[in-house]
């Protein structure tokens, strides 16, 4: 049973290959997305510290995003 | 209504759907993997081989239907000016691109058992290729230009030159002798795939459509933070 599942009848290196491929690109695209999502996420919350309070306060209360994703930012770090 | 899909109220929605879908992925995952690589029978003719069509398919339809989402969203764009969808394009794009390239690669390699060779210049082929062109300059214009009305009208233009393309790549099979096969599944008429193939074929397709829309959601929530990011600069 695993010997047929790994080698398929002699197409098993065509069709691990194609899945490997598939799974490989998908992980290295969703990793990569994921590292930008954070570095940005990190810049913001950055630039947003950086801020004086009166302005920092401002922004929290005007917008609905920068308070979300310093929230979610202070829940991860 | 319009209220509801302004970038604060669709940023919470992109939240919550991410979580929806990453706690869901891995079980649908596995279920379409056990069927595309154990459960569903060899085909009479091409043997195992078939079980590559599990991530062909799939991939070349999602390739096919992103480039034809851009094209309309860029051609809406380009008449109404929403900004939203300048943003939705830039996010599908990449997406879009890669299941292109994995649809040539897992078509190459299963034209090798198949047909004897890695690559022939058939019309499918090639207008596949043609079609990742068109993606790439649609990426490239975005980052190369940078003015941003500028990069939108000449995207949108590179987009509805390349829906051309779209017709050609899925009637190449009927309007010219070619060594791909012409399609199993047709929406309007008769299918001729069996149903313990088109399970798992359906399914593995679901599992990427659900990993394409956390990929978009996450590009699109980049997107929103990068647009915020420019307007604190601007404090």
């Amino acid at each position: 049973m695993i010997n047929n599942l790994i080698f398929m009848n002699g197409y098993g290196i065509y069709v691990w290959t194609s899945f490997a491929i598939t799974f490989l690109t998908c992980s290295i695209v969703y990793y990569k997305t994921r590292k930008t999502l954070q570095k940005y996420e990190k810049e913001f919350v950055k630039e947003l510290e950086e801020l004086s309070s009166e302005q920092k306060k401002t922004v929290l209360e005007n917008s609905k995003i920068a308070s979300k994703v310093l929230s979610s930012y202070n829940k991860m770090y | 209504m319009f209220k509801f899909f302004n970038n604060s109220n669709v940023f919470i929605w992109i939240e919550k759907i991410i979580k929806f879908i990453n706690s869901i992925f891995f079980v649908l995952l596995l279920t379409a993997l056990s069927f595309a690589l154990i459960l569903s029978p060899p085909d009479y003719l091409q043997g195992d081989s078939v079980r590559i069509m599990y991530v062909h398919v799939p991939a070349a339809w999602i390739g096919l239907a992103s480039f034809t989402c851009i094209a309309l969203l860029s051609i809406l764009n380009f008449i109404f000016k929403i900004k939203n969808f300048t943003l939705i394009t830039k996010s599908i794009a990449p997406i879009g691109l890669m299941f292109t390239c994995i649809a040539i690669v897992t078509g190459s390699i299963w034209g090798q058992p198949t047909w004897g060779t890695f690559w022939v210049w058939d019309a499918r082929i090639t207008s596949m290729v043609i079609l990742s062109l068109f993606y790439i300059v649609f990426i490239v214009t975005h980052k190369l230009v940078s003015d941003n009305e500028k990069a939108n009208k000449i995207s949108s233009l590179v987009a509805a030159v390349g829906l051309i393309n779209i017709p050609i790549i899925k009637f190449s099979v009927d309007w010219w002798a070619t060594l791909h096969q012409p399609a199993s599944i047709k929406i309007s008429g008769s299918s001729t795939i069996h149903t313990s193939m088109l399970v798992p074929l359906l399914l593995m397709f679901f599992v990427l459509i659900l990993y394409c829309a956390l990929i978009f959601l996450m590009k699109y929530k980049t997107e929103i933070i990068r647009i915020k990011k420019k307007n604190l600069n601007r404090l």
